[in-house]
Protein backbone atom coordinates (compact mmCIF):
# COMPACT_ATOMS: atom_id res chain seq x y z
CA UNK A 1 0.00 0.00 0.00
CA UNK A 2 2.45 2.27 1.05
CA UNK A 3 4.91 1.44 -2.59
CA UNK A 4 1.52 2.11 -4.14
CA UNK A 5 1.56 5.57 -2.78
CA UNK A 6 4.81 6.17 -3.26
CA UNK A 7 4.37 5.44 -7.10
CA UNK A 8 1.43 7.31 -7.40
CA UNK A 9 3.45 10.24 -5.86
CA UNK A 10 6.27 10.11 -8.43
CA UNK A 11 3.71 9.86 -11.45
CA UNK A 12 2.12 13.16 -9.90
CA UNK A 13 5.34 14.85 -9.19
CA UNK A 14 6.48 13.96 -12.97
CA UNK A 15 3.33 15.27 -14.46
CA UNK A 16 3.30 18.53 -12.60
CA UNK A 17 6.85 19.13 -13.64
CA UNK A 18 5.56 18.81 -17.46
CA UNK A 19 3.62 21.33 -17.06
CA UNK A 20 5.58 23.38 -15.13
CA UNK A 21 8.14 23.03 -17.99
CA UNK A 22 5.27 24.05 -20.50
CA UNK A 23 4.30 26.93 -18.46
CA UNK A 24 7.66 28.50 -17.85
CA UNK A 25 9.08 27.80 -21.33
CA UNK A 26 7.71 30.43 -23.39
CA UNK A 27 9.31 33.15 -20.56
CA UNK A 28 12.56 31.42 -20.65
CA UNK A 29 12.70 31.27 -24.32
CA UNK A 30 11.84 34.98 -24.61
CA UNK A 31 14.57 35.91 -21.77
CA UNK A 32 17.25 33.62 -23.40
CA UNK A 33 16.37 34.26 -27.38
CA UNK A 34 16.96 38.59 -26.09
CA UNK A 35 20.53 37.61 -26.07
CA UNK A 36 20.40 36.65 -29.57
CA UNK A 37 21.08 38.50 -33.01
CA UNK A 38 18.00 39.41 -34.87
CA UNK A 39 19.27 37.37 -37.91
CA UNK A 40 19.72 34.16 -35.10
CA UNK A 41 16.47 34.78 -33.69
CA UNK A 42 14.84 34.85 -37.48
CA UNK A 43 16.86 31.76 -39.27
CA UNK A 44 17.92 29.39 -36.10
CA UNK A 45 15.12 29.62 -33.47
CA UNK A 46 15.25 25.91 -32.89
CA UNK A 47 17.95 26.35 -30.52
CA UNK A 48 16.91 27.94 -27.00
CA UNK A 49 20.34 28.95 -26.12
CA UNK A 50 21.88 31.78 -28.04
CA UNK A 51 25.05 30.69 -30.36
CA UNK A 52 26.92 33.58 -29.32
CA UNK A 53 25.19 35.81 -26.21
CA UNK A 54 25.82 39.24 -26.27
CA UNK A 55 23.92 42.14 -24.87
CA UNK A 56 24.28 44.40 -27.67
CA UNK A 57 20.07 44.04 -28.19
CA UNK A 58 19.72 45.81 -24.95
CA UNK A 59 23.04 48.70 -25.72
CA UNK A 60 20.48 49.60 -28.85
CA UNK A 61 17.23 49.57 -26.84
CA UNK A 62 18.53 52.05 -24.77
CA UNK A 63 20.21 53.81 -27.44
CA UNK A 64 17.45 53.77 -29.97
CA UNK A 65 15.51 56.69 -31.24
CA UNK A 66 12.27 55.33 -32.45
CA UNK A 67 12.00 52.54 -29.40
CA UNK A 68 13.74 54.71 -26.26
CA UNK A 69 13.71 52.68 -23.62
CA UNK A 70 14.66 54.98 -21.01
CA UNK A 71 11.63 57.41 -21.80
CA UNK A 72 9.11 54.58 -22.43
CA UNK A 73 10.48 53.16 -18.86
CA UNK A 74 9.96 56.74 -17.22
CA UNK A 75 6.34 57.29 -18.58
CA UNK A 76 5.29 53.77 -17.59
CA UNK A 77 6.82 54.13 -13.96
CA UNK A 78 4.82 57.51 -13.60
CA UNK A 79 1.74 56.10 -14.93
CA UNK A 80 1.98 53.19 -12.78
CA UNK A 81 2.89 54.64 -9.51
CA UNK A 82 0.30 57.59 -9.99
CA UNK A 83 -2.35 54.86 -10.85
CA UNK A 84 -1.06 52.84 -7.69
CA UNK A 85 -1.80 55.52 -5.30
CA UNK A 86 -5.10 56.83 -6.99
CA UNK A 87 -6.59 53.58 -6.46
CA UNK A 88 -5.22 53.10 -3.18
CA UNK A 89 -6.53 56.40 -2.15
CA UNK A 90 -10.69 56.00 -3.99
CA UNK A 91 -10.93 52.14 -3.05
CA UNK A 92 -9.70 52.51 1.03
CA UNK A 93 -12.12 55.67 1.02
CA UNK A 94 -14.87 54.28 -0.30
CA UNK A 95 -14.67 50.63 1.04
CA UNK A 96 -14.60 52.42 4.49
CA UNK A 97 -17.67 54.81 3.46
CA UNK A 98 -19.71 51.99 2.27
CA UNK A 99 -19.17 49.41 5.39
CA UNK A 100 -19.08 51.67 8.02
CA UNK A 101 -21.50 55.00 6.86
CA UNK A 102 -25.10 56.07 7.56
CA UNK A 103 -26.25 58.11 4.61
CA UNK A 104 -28.98 58.62 2.32
CA UNK A 105 -28.83 56.40 -1.06
CA UNK A 106 -25.97 54.41 0.18
CA UNK A 107 -27.40 51.21 -1.14
CA UNK A 108 -28.19 52.53 -4.32
CA UNK A 109 -25.00 53.84 -4.66
CA UNK A 110 -23.13 50.75 -4.22
CA UNK A 111 -26.05 48.87 -6.49
CA UNK A 112 -24.99 51.25 -9.35
CA UNK A 113 -21.72 50.88 -9.30
CA UNK A 114 -21.87 47.32 -9.10
CA UNK A 115 -24.29 47.13 -11.80
CA UNK A 116 -21.28 49.02 -13.66
CA UNK A 117 -19.33 45.38 -14.16
CA UNK A 118 -22.06 43.97 -16.42
CA UNK A 119 -22.06 47.04 -19.03
CA UNK A 120 -19.59 46.39 -21.88
CA UNK A 121 -19.95 49.51 -24.79
CA UNK A 122 -17.43 47.97 -26.43
CA UNK A 123 -14.76 51.37 -25.92
CA UNK A 124 -16.91 53.33 -28.20
CA UNK A 125 -17.35 55.93 -25.06
CA UNK A 126 -14.34 56.40 -25.75
CA UNK A 127 -15.80 59.44 -27.90
CA UNK A 128 -17.86 60.74 -24.79
CA UNK A 129 -14.60 60.57 -22.73
CA UNK A 130 -13.25 62.69 -24.95
CA UNK A 131 -15.75 65.27 -25.17
CA UNK A 132 -15.66 65.59 -21.36
CA UNK A 133 -12.03 66.12 -21.23
CA UNK A 134 -12.57 69.05 -24.39
CA UNK A 135 -15.12 70.69 -21.96
CA UNK A 136 -12.79 70.77 -19.24
CA UNK A 137 -10.27 72.14 -21.37
CA UNK A 138 -7.21 68.54 -20.86
CA UNK A 139 -5.63 67.23 -24.52
CA UNK A 140 -5.44 63.59 -24.51
CA UNK A 141 -1.96 62.58 -23.08
CA UNK A 142 -0.83 60.39 -20.55
CA UNK A 143 -1.73 63.01 -17.73
CA UNK A 144 -5.08 63.09 -18.90
CA UNK A 145 -5.57 59.15 -18.65
CA UNK A 146 -4.11 59.58 -14.95
CA UNK A 147 -6.91 61.88 -14.60
CA UNK A 148 -9.50 59.43 -16.48
CA UNK A 149 -8.16 56.92 -13.81
CA UNK A 150 -8.58 58.51 -10.63
CA UNK A 151 -12.25 59.43 -11.65
CA UNK A 152 -12.77 55.38 -12.82
CA UNK A 153 -14.30 53.47 -9.96
CA UNK A 154 -12.00 50.41 -8.54
CA UNK A 155 -15.50 48.17 -7.63
CA UNK A 156 -13.65 44.89 -6.87
CA UNK A 157 -11.15 46.64 -4.90
CA UNK A 158 -14.12 48.55 -3.14
CA UNK A 159 -15.31 44.96 -2.56
CA UNK A 160 -11.84 43.79 -0.80
CA UNK A 161 -11.91 46.81 1.53
CA UNK A 162 -15.57 46.70 2.71
CA UNK A 163 -15.13 42.90 3.31
CA UNK A 164 -12.13 43.27 5.42
CA UNK A 165 -12.91 46.52 7.18
CA UNK A 166 -17.02 44.40 8.15
CA UNK A 167 -14.30 42.02 9.85
CA UNK A 168 -12.84 44.63 12.41
CA UNK A 169 -15.44 44.81 15.71
CA UNK A 170 -17.40 48.00 15.28
CA UNK A 171 -16.59 48.37 19.33
CA UNK A 172 -13.44 50.26 18.26
CA UNK A 173 -14.92 52.89 16.29
CA UNK A 174 -17.59 53.28 19.21
CA UNK A 175 -14.77 53.65 21.57
CA UNK A 176 -12.84 56.35 19.49
CA UNK A 177 -16.06 58.37 18.72
CA UNK A 178 -16.83 58.68 22.48
CA UNK A 179 -13.63 59.88 22.47
CA UNK A 180 -14.21 62.71 20.50
CA UNK A 181 -12.65 60.86 16.98
CA UNK A 182 -14.80 61.72 14.10
CA UNK A 183 -15.76 59.84 11.17
CA UNK A 184 -13.22 60.44 8.94
CA UNK A 185 -10.53 60.69 12.31
CA UNK A 186 -11.68 57.05 13.05
CA UNK A 187 -10.99 56.19 9.10
CA UNK A 188 -7.58 57.88 9.29
CA UNK A 189 -6.12 56.84 12.59
CA UNK A 190 -7.78 53.77 13.64
CA UNK A 191 -8.86 51.49 10.37
CA UNK A 192 -6.42 52.72 7.84
CA UNK A 193 -3.10 51.36 9.74
CA UNK A 194 -5.51 48.20 10.05
CA UNK A 195 -6.07 47.98 6.51
CA UNK A 196 -2.20 47.54 5.75
CA UNK A 197 -2.64 44.24 4.34
CA UNK A 198 -5.32 44.29 2.04
CA UNK A 199 -4.14 47.62 0.64
CA UNK A 200 -0.63 45.37 -0.03
CA UNK A 201 -2.72 43.17 -2.47
CA UNK A 202 -4.35 46.39 -3.90
CA UNK A 203 -1.38 48.21 -4.55
CA UNK A 204 0.41 45.21 -6.12
CA UNK A 205 -2.48 44.06 -7.99
CA UNK A 206 -2.89 47.66 -9.36
CA UNK A 207 1.07 48.15 -10.18
CA UNK A 208 0.59 44.87 -12.07
CA UNK A 209 -2.65 45.68 -14.45
CA UNK A 210 -1.35 49.72 -14.63
CA UNK A 211 2.35 48.15 -15.91
CA UNK A 212 0.82 46.21 -18.18
CA UNK A 213 -2.02 48.04 -19.72
CA UNK A 214 -2.45 48.39 -23.85
CA UNK A 215 -5.62 49.72 -24.53
CA UNK A 216 -6.34 52.89 -22.61
CA UNK A 217 -2.57 54.12 -23.09
CA UNK A 218 -2.37 53.64 -26.59
CA UNK A 219 -5.77 55.30 -27.45
CA UNK A 220 -4.21 58.11 -25.11
CA UNK A 221 -0.96 58.62 -26.44
CA UNK A 222 -1.39 58.75 -30.06
CA UNK A 223 -0.69 61.92 -31.06
CA UNK A 224 2.05 62.16 -28.77
CA UNK A 225 4.43 59.47 -29.15
CA UNK A 226 6.71 60.85 -26.54
CA UNK A 227 4.37 59.63 -23.49
CA UNK A 228 3.73 56.56 -24.59
CA UNK A 229 4.52 53.48 -21.85
CA UNK A 230 6.83 50.61 -22.57
CA UNK A 231 4.17 48.53 -23.29
CA UNK A 232 2.25 50.44 -25.93
CA UNK A 233 5.65 51.19 -27.28
CA UNK A 234 6.37 47.80 -27.76
CA UNK A 235 3.14 46.89 -29.58
CA UNK A 236 3.70 49.98 -31.82
CA UNK A 237 7.13 48.22 -32.56
CA UNK A 238 5.47 45.05 -33.22
CA UNK A 239 2.69 46.75 -35.60
CA UNK A 240 5.22 48.60 -37.76
CA UNK A 241 6.93 48.03 -40.89
CA UNK A 242 9.97 46.77 -39.54
CA UNK A 243 8.88 44.19 -37.39
CA UNK A 244 10.55 41.95 -38.93
CA UNK A 245 13.61 43.33 -38.35
CA UNK A 246 13.21 44.65 -34.69
CA UNK A 247 12.32 41.03 -33.36
CA UNK A 248 15.70 41.52 -30.87
CA UNK A 249 14.62 45.11 -30.17
CA UNK A 250 11.10 43.58 -29.17
CA UNK A 251 12.67 40.74 -27.27
CA UNK A 252 14.90 42.87 -25.17
CA UNK A 253 12.05 45.65 -24.65
CA UNK A 254 9.48 42.64 -23.61
CA UNK A 255 12.13 41.01 -21.33
CA UNK A 256 12.74 44.87 -19.72
CA UNK A 257 9.20 45.12 -19.58
CA UNK A 258 8.65 41.72 -17.44
CA UNK A 259 12.02 42.56 -14.88
CA UNK A 260 8.85 44.58 -12.63
CA UNK A 261 6.09 42.37 -12.87
CA UNK A 262 8.19 39.53 -12.16
CA UNK A 263 10.58 40.42 -9.68
CA UNK A 264 6.61 41.88 -7.75
CA UNK A 265 5.40 38.38 -8.13
CA UNK A 266 8.38 36.43 -6.58
CA UNK A 267 8.62 38.81 -3.73
CA UNK A 268 5.00 39.65 -3.44
CA UNK A 269 3.53 36.13 -4.46
CA UNK A 270 1.51 35.70 -1.20
CA UNK A 271 -0.45 39.20 -2.00
CA UNK A 272 -0.95 37.88 -5.16
CA UNK A 273 -2.75 34.94 -4.21
CA UNK A 274 -4.63 36.24 -1.14
CA UNK A 275 -5.99 39.19 -3.44
CA UNK A 276 -7.31 36.91 -5.83
CA UNK A 277 -8.55 33.92 -3.58
CA UNK A 278 -10.51 36.61 -1.77
CA UNK A 279 -11.79 37.79 -4.87
CA UNK A 280 -13.19 34.31 -5.57
CA UNK A 281 -14.60 32.54 -2.50
CA UNK A 282 -15.78 36.26 -1.36
CA UNK A 283 -17.54 37.11 -4.93
CA UNK B 1 -27.63 59.99 16.16
CA UNK B 2 -25.61 62.39 13.97
CA UNK B 3 -28.18 61.03 11.22
CA UNK B 4 -30.84 62.65 12.93
CA UNK B 5 -29.60 66.21 12.80
CA UNK B 6 -28.59 66.15 9.10
CA UNK B 7 -32.42 65.53 8.86
CA UNK B 8 -33.37 68.26 10.63
CA UNK B 9 -30.99 70.19 8.74
CA UNK B 10 -29.27 71.95 11.81
CA UNK B 11 -25.43 70.80 10.87
CA UNK B 12 -24.78 69.10 7.51
CA UNK B 13 -21.63 70.14 7.28
CA UNK B 14 -19.36 68.24 9.57
CA UNK B 15 -21.96 65.18 9.89
CA UNK B 16 -21.22 61.56 9.54
CA UNK B 17 -23.25 61.95 6.38
CA UNK B 18 -21.31 64.90 5.18
CA UNK B 19 -17.96 63.39 5.26
CA UNK B 20 -19.30 59.94 3.67
CA UNK B 21 -20.36 62.04 0.73
CA UNK B 22 -17.38 63.83 0.72
CA UNK B 23 -14.82 60.61 0.94
CA UNK B 24 -16.56 58.89 -2.24
CA UNK B 25 -16.90 62.18 -3.96
CA UNK B 26 -14.39 61.40 -6.53
CA UNK B 27 -16.02 57.91 -8.09
CA UNK B 28 -19.67 59.44 -7.68
CA UNK B 29 -18.04 62.28 -10.13
CA UNK B 30 -16.77 59.47 -11.89
CA UNK B 31 -19.60 57.74 -12.40
CA UNK B 32 -22.02 60.62 -13.60
CA UNK B 33 -19.52 62.04 -16.08
CA UNK B 34 -17.48 59.12 -17.21
CA UNK B 35 -20.32 56.31 -17.04
CA UNK B 36 -23.40 57.84 -16.85
CA UNK B 37 -22.91 59.91 -19.51
CA UNK B 38 -21.45 58.19 -21.84
CA UNK B 39 -24.16 55.52 -22.00
CA UNK B 40 -26.68 58.12 -22.66
CA UNK B 41 -24.31 59.46 -25.47
CA UNK B 42 -24.28 56.23 -26.82
CA UNK B 43 -28.10 55.61 -26.77
CA UNK B 44 -28.45 59.09 -28.02
CA UNK B 45 -26.35 58.72 -30.78
CA UNK B 46 -27.32 55.43 -31.81
CA UNK B 47 -30.67 57.06 -33.58
CA UNK B 48 -28.46 59.13 -35.61
CA UNK B 49 -26.47 58.37 -38.54
CA UNK B 50 -23.04 60.22 -36.86
CA UNK B 51 -19.89 61.27 -38.31
CA UNK B 52 -18.15 62.93 -35.16
CA UNK B 53 -19.40 66.18 -36.55
CA UNK B 54 -22.61 67.20 -34.79
CA UNK B 55 -24.10 69.55 -36.89
CA UNK B 56 -24.04 66.90 -39.49
CA UNK B 57 -25.70 64.17 -37.50
CA UNK B 58 -28.71 63.23 -38.84
CA UNK B 59 -32.16 61.45 -37.08
CA UNK B 60 -32.76 58.08 -38.56
CA UNK B 61 -34.40 56.19 -35.99
CA UNK B 62 -33.79 52.62 -36.20
CA UNK B 63 -32.19 52.68 -39.30
CA UNK B 64 -28.80 52.06 -37.53
CA UNK B 65 -30.08 48.78 -35.58
CA UNK B 66 -32.01 47.46 -38.84
CA UNK B 67 -28.67 47.23 -41.01
CA UNK B 68 -27.05 45.36 -39.14
CA UNK B 69 -29.35 42.90 -38.08
CA UNK B 70 -31.01 42.16 -41.29
CA UNK B 71 -27.89 43.13 -43.61
CA UNK B 72 -24.72 43.50 -42.09
CA UNK B 73 -23.53 39.98 -40.61
CA UNK B 74 -19.94 40.40 -39.80
CA UNK B 75 -20.68 41.82 -36.19
CA UNK B 76 -23.03 38.19 -35.76
CA UNK B 77 -20.27 36.67 -37.39
CA UNK B 78 -18.00 38.23 -34.64
CA UNK B 79 -20.15 37.01 -32.45
CA UNK B 80 -20.00 33.58 -33.79
CA UNK B 81 -16.43 33.22 -33.40
CA UNK B 82 -16.38 34.73 -29.80
CA UNK B 83 -18.97 31.69 -29.12
CA UNK B 84 -17.01 29.36 -30.61
CA UNK B 85 -13.84 30.49 -28.42
CA UNK B 86 -15.74 29.98 -25.03
CA UNK B 87 -16.85 26.70 -25.98
CA UNK B 88 -13.84 25.90 -26.78
CA UNK B 89 -11.52 27.30 -23.92
CA UNK B 90 -13.82 27.04 -21.16
CA UNK B 91 -14.25 23.28 -21.12
CA UNK B 92 -10.45 22.39 -21.55
CA UNK B 93 -8.94 25.50 -19.07
CA UNK B 94 -11.49 24.38 -16.38
CA UNK B 95 -10.82 20.75 -16.58
CA UNK B 96 -7.17 20.69 -17.05
CA UNK B 97 -7.21 23.11 -13.88
CA UNK B 98 -9.61 21.19 -12.31
CA UNK B 99 -7.00 18.03 -12.79
CA UNK B 100 -4.16 20.10 -11.35
CA UNK B 101 -5.89 21.83 -8.73
CA UNK B 102 -7.31 18.22 -7.20
CA UNK B 103 -3.46 16.92 -7.37
CA UNK B 104 -2.23 20.07 -5.72
CA UNK B 105 -4.66 19.96 -3.15
CA UNK B 106 -2.74 16.57 -1.82
CA UNK B 107 -0.14 19.25 -0.42
CA UNK B 108 2.95 17.49 -0.58
CA UNK B 109 5.97 18.82 -1.01
CA UNK B 110 7.03 22.06 -2.90
CA UNK B 111 3.22 22.34 -4.14
CA UNK B 112 3.05 25.63 -3.38
CA UNK B 113 5.72 26.45 -5.93
CA UNK B 114 4.21 24.75 -8.87
CA UNK B 115 1.36 26.62 -8.32
CA UNK B 116 2.74 29.96 -7.82
CA UNK B 117 4.87 28.96 -11.32
CA UNK B 118 1.12 28.16 -12.85
CA UNK B 119 0.24 31.41 -11.74
CA UNK B 120 2.89 33.19 -13.69
CA UNK B 121 2.11 33.79 -17.35
CA UNK B 122 -0.96 35.90 -15.77
CA UNK B 123 0.71 38.63 -14.68
CA UNK B 124 2.71 38.90 -17.81
CA UNK B 125 1.17 41.54 -20.39
CA UNK B 126 -1.16 40.78 -22.81
CA UNK B 127 1.05 42.47 -25.21
CA UNK B 128 3.93 40.64 -24.62
CA UNK B 129 1.86 37.53 -24.65
CA UNK B 130 0.80 38.20 -27.85
CA UNK B 131 4.66 39.09 -29.23
CA UNK B 132 6.29 35.87 -27.93
CA UNK B 133 3.22 33.83 -29.15
CA UNK B 134 4.13 35.64 -32.35
CA UNK B 135 7.26 34.78 -32.65
CA UNK B 136 7.12 31.18 -31.30
CA UNK B 137 4.07 30.24 -33.94
CA UNK B 138 5.68 32.38 -36.75
CA UNK B 139 6.65 30.14 -39.68
CA UNK B 140 10.20 29.51 -39.17
CA UNK B 141 9.35 29.92 -35.47
CA UNK B 142 10.57 27.48 -32.46
CA UNK B 143 6.91 25.51 -32.54
CA UNK B 144 6.47 24.47 -36.16
CA UNK B 145 10.68 23.31 -35.68
CA UNK B 146 9.49 20.95 -32.03
CA UNK B 147 6.61 19.75 -34.54
CA UNK B 148 8.70 18.57 -37.31
CA UNK B 149 11.82 17.26 -34.96
CA UNK B 150 9.38 15.25 -32.97
CA UNK B 151 7.44 14.44 -36.70
CA UNK B 152 3.72 15.58 -35.42
CA UNK B 153 4.01 17.86 -38.34
CA UNK B 154 5.40 17.19 -42.23
CA UNK B 155 5.81 20.63 -43.58
CA UNK B 156 6.13 23.90 -41.40
CA UNK B 157 1.95 25.11 -40.97
CA UNK B 158 1.35 28.96 -41.51
CA UNK B 159 -0.43 29.40 -38.30
CA UNK B 160 -1.96 33.00 -38.88
CA UNK B 161 -2.82 32.69 -42.21
CA UNK B 162 -5.99 30.32 -42.11
CA UNK B 163 -8.98 30.72 -39.65
CA UNK B 164 -8.80 26.86 -38.00
CA UNK B 165 -5.05 27.20 -37.19
CA UNK B 166 -5.55 30.75 -35.90
CA UNK B 167 -8.00 29.50 -33.68
CA UNK B 168 -6.28 26.22 -32.28
CA UNK B 169 -3.22 28.91 -31.86
CA UNK B 170 -5.47 31.83 -30.21
CA UNK B 171 -6.88 28.80 -27.67
CA UNK B 172 -3.38 26.91 -27.12
CA UNK B 173 -1.79 30.87 -25.70
CA UNK B 174 -5.24 31.67 -24.28
CA UNK B 175 -5.24 28.58 -22.36
CA UNK B 176 -1.25 29.13 -21.09
CA UNK B 177 -1.89 32.67 -19.58
CA UNK B 178 -5.02 31.81 -17.98
CA UNK B 179 -5.19 28.23 -16.52
CA UNK B 180 -3.13 29.20 -13.58
CA UNK B 181 -5.73 31.48 -12.32
CA UNK B 182 -8.19 29.05 -12.26
CA UNK B 183 -6.40 26.39 -10.38
CA UNK B 184 -5.71 28.88 -8.05
CA UNK B 185 -9.43 29.83 -7.28
CA UNK B 186 -10.03 25.87 -7.73
CA UNK B 187 -7.58 25.49 -4.48
CA UNK B 188 -9.35 28.05 -2.73
CA UNK B 189 -12.36 26.49 -3.00
CA UNK B 190 -11.04 22.80 -2.17
CA UNK B 191 -9.52 24.16 0.95
CA UNK B 192 -13.19 24.80 2.15
CA UNK B 193 -14.18 21.26 1.90
CA UNK B 194 -13.88 19.79 5.74
CA UNK B 195 -11.33 16.63 5.60
CA UNK B 196 -12.98 14.14 7.89
CA UNK B 197 -15.89 14.04 4.92
CA UNK B 198 -13.57 12.20 2.06
CA UNK B 199 -12.01 10.22 5.06
CA UNK B 200 -15.42 8.86 5.96
CA UNK B 201 -16.56 8.38 2.60
CA UNK B 202 -13.34 6.27 2.08
CA UNK B 203 -14.08 4.39 5.39
CA UNK B 204 -17.33 3.88 3.00
CA UNK B 205 -15.44 2.75 0.26
CA UNK B 206 -16.39 5.29 -2.08
CA UNK B 207 -14.02 5.09 -5.29
CA UNK B 208 -12.23 8.05 -5.86
CA UNK B 209 -14.97 9.20 -8.82
CA UNK B 210 -17.42 8.79 -6.47
CA UNK B 211 -16.18 11.19 -4.17
CA UNK B 212 -15.63 13.90 -6.08
CA UNK B 213 -19.23 14.22 -7.99
CA UNK B 214 -20.64 13.37 -4.58
CA UNK B 215 -18.79 15.24 -2.38
CA UNK B 216 -16.27 17.51 -3.50
CA UNK B 217 -18.01 19.10 -6.42
CA UNK B 218 -21.68 19.58 -4.54
CA UNK B 219 -19.37 21.52 -1.77
CA UNK B 220 -17.60 23.36 -4.24
CA UNK B 221 -20.57 24.74 -6.19
CA UNK B 222 -21.08 27.48 -4.82
CA UNK B 223 -17.33 28.67 -5.07
CA UNK B 224 -17.02 27.01 -8.81
CA UNK B 225 -20.40 28.60 -9.84
CA UNK B 226 -18.63 32.17 -9.34
CA UNK B 227 -15.09 31.05 -10.96
CA UNK B 228 -17.59 29.78 -14.04
CA UNK B 229 -19.35 32.80 -14.23
CA UNK B 230 -16.07 34.93 -14.22
CA UNK B 231 -14.49 32.66 -16.77
CA UNK B 232 -17.58 33.30 -19.06
CA UNK B 233 -17.49 36.72 -19.04
CA UNK B 234 -13.73 36.85 -18.94
CA UNK B 235 -13.80 34.57 -22.62
CA UNK B 236 -16.67 36.29 -24.39
CA UNK B 237 -15.08 39.97 -23.68
CA UNK B 238 -11.71 38.94 -24.68
CA UNK B 239 -10.75 41.74 -26.59
CA UNK B 240 -6.97 42.81 -26.10
CA UNK B 241 -5.55 39.29 -26.54
CA UNK B 242 -7.32 39.26 -30.11
CA UNK B 243 -5.94 42.36 -30.83
CA UNK B 244 -2.26 41.93 -29.87
CA UNK B 245 -2.15 38.29 -31.63
CA UNK B 246 -4.08 38.28 -34.48
CA UNK B 247 -5.75 41.47 -34.67
CA UNK B 248 -8.99 39.79 -36.32
CA UNK B 249 -7.23 38.22 -38.74
CA UNK B 250 -7.20 36.75 -41.41
CA UNK B 251 -9.85 39.19 -42.73
CA UNK B 252 -11.45 39.21 -39.39
CA UNK B 253 -12.16 35.51 -39.76
CA UNK B 254 -11.05 35.43 -35.65
CA UNK B 255 -12.59 38.63 -34.27
CA UNK B 256 -14.20 38.53 -30.92
CA UNK B 257 -17.06 40.80 -30.45
CA UNK B 258 -14.87 43.20 -28.25
CA UNK B 259 -11.89 43.40 -31.06
CA UNK B 260 -14.52 43.76 -33.61
CA UNK B 261 -15.76 46.75 -32.24
CA UNK B 262 -12.49 48.13 -31.46
CA UNK B 263 -10.97 47.44 -34.74
CA UNK B 264 -14.06 49.16 -36.31
CA UNK B 265 -14.66 52.27 -33.67
CA UNK B 266 -12.14 52.88 -31.83
CA UNK B 267 -9.23 55.34 -32.49
CA UNK B 268 -5.78 53.55 -32.55
CA UNK B 269 -7.20 50.14 -33.47
CA UNK B 270 -9.58 51.41 -36.37
CA UNK B 271 -8.20 49.97 -39.93
CA UNK B 272 -9.22 53.51 -41.41
CA UNK B 273 -7.81 56.73 -40.58
CA UNK B 274 -11.17 58.38 -40.74
CA UNK B 275 -13.91 58.34 -38.36
CA UNK B 276 -16.51 55.83 -38.79
CA UNK B 277 -20.46 56.35 -38.76
CA UNK B 278 -20.59 56.34 -35.12
CA UNK B 279 -24.10 56.19 -34.77
CA UNK B 280 -23.89 52.38 -35.86
CA UNK B 281 -21.00 52.14 -33.65
CA UNK B 282 -23.45 53.13 -31.04
CA UNK B 283 -26.18 50.80 -31.72
CA UNK B 284 -23.94 47.80 -31.53
CA UNK B 285 -22.50 49.18 -28.58
CA UNK B 286 -26.01 49.18 -26.78
CA UNK B 287 -26.97 45.41 -28.29
CA UNK B 288 -23.73 44.58 -27.24
CA UNK B 289 -24.09 45.24 -23.74
CA UNK B 290 -27.79 43.91 -23.61
CA UNK B 291 -26.52 40.85 -24.48
CA UNK B 292 -23.58 40.49 -22.25
CA UNK B 293 -26.52 41.78 -19.35
CA UNK B 294 -28.70 38.71 -20.43
CA UNK B 295 -26.01 36.35 -20.18
CA UNK B 296 -24.78 37.02 -16.93
CA UNK B 297 -28.41 37.27 -15.87
CA UNK B 298 -29.75 33.67 -17.66
CA UNK B 299 -26.04 32.18 -16.47
CA UNK B 300 -27.04 33.24 -12.50
CA UNK B 301 -30.44 31.90 -12.99
CA UNK B 302 -29.67 28.93 -14.33
CA UNK B 303 -26.53 27.69 -12.28
CA UNK B 304 -28.84 29.16 -9.05
CA UNK B 305 -31.35 26.49 -10.32
CA UNK B 306 -28.17 23.73 -10.74
CA UNK B 307 -26.98 24.25 -6.91
CA UNK B 308 -30.72 23.97 -5.44
CA UNK B 309 -30.24 20.15 -7.11
CA UNK B 310 -27.47 19.16 -4.96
Amino acid sequence: MRKKQAIINAILYICLTVVLIVTLFPVVYTILASFKTNAEILTNPGSMLPKDPSVDNYVQAWTSESFHVPTLLRNSLIYTLVNVFTTLLVSSMAGYVFARGHFRFKKLIFYCFTALMFIKTGGITIYATFKVLTAIHLDRSLFALMVVHLFGIPIVNIYLIKGNVETIPIDIDEAAKIEGCSFIGIFYRIILPLLKPILATIGILAFNSSWNEYLMPNIFTLTTPGQRTLIVGLMALKSSGASAASWNLMLAGATIAMIPVLAAFAFCNKYFVKGIAAGAVKG
Amino acid sequence: MVRGKTRTGKKFIGSEAFWCYLMIAIPIIGFLVLQVYPILWTFKWSFYSYYGVESAARFVGLDNFKTFFTQDFTYWKAWGNTLLFALVKMPLEISFAMLLALALNKKLKGFGFFQAIYFLPHVISTVIVGLILTNMFSYNGIINNLLIKTGVISSRIDWFADRAHAFAMIIIGSIWSTFGINVMYLLAALATVPEELYESAEVDGASKTRIFFSITLPLIAPVFQTILLLSLVGSLSVNEYIIVLTNGGPHGQTNSVMSYLYTKFVPGFMESASTPQLGYGCAMALVTTVIFATVAFLYNKFSNRMKNLY
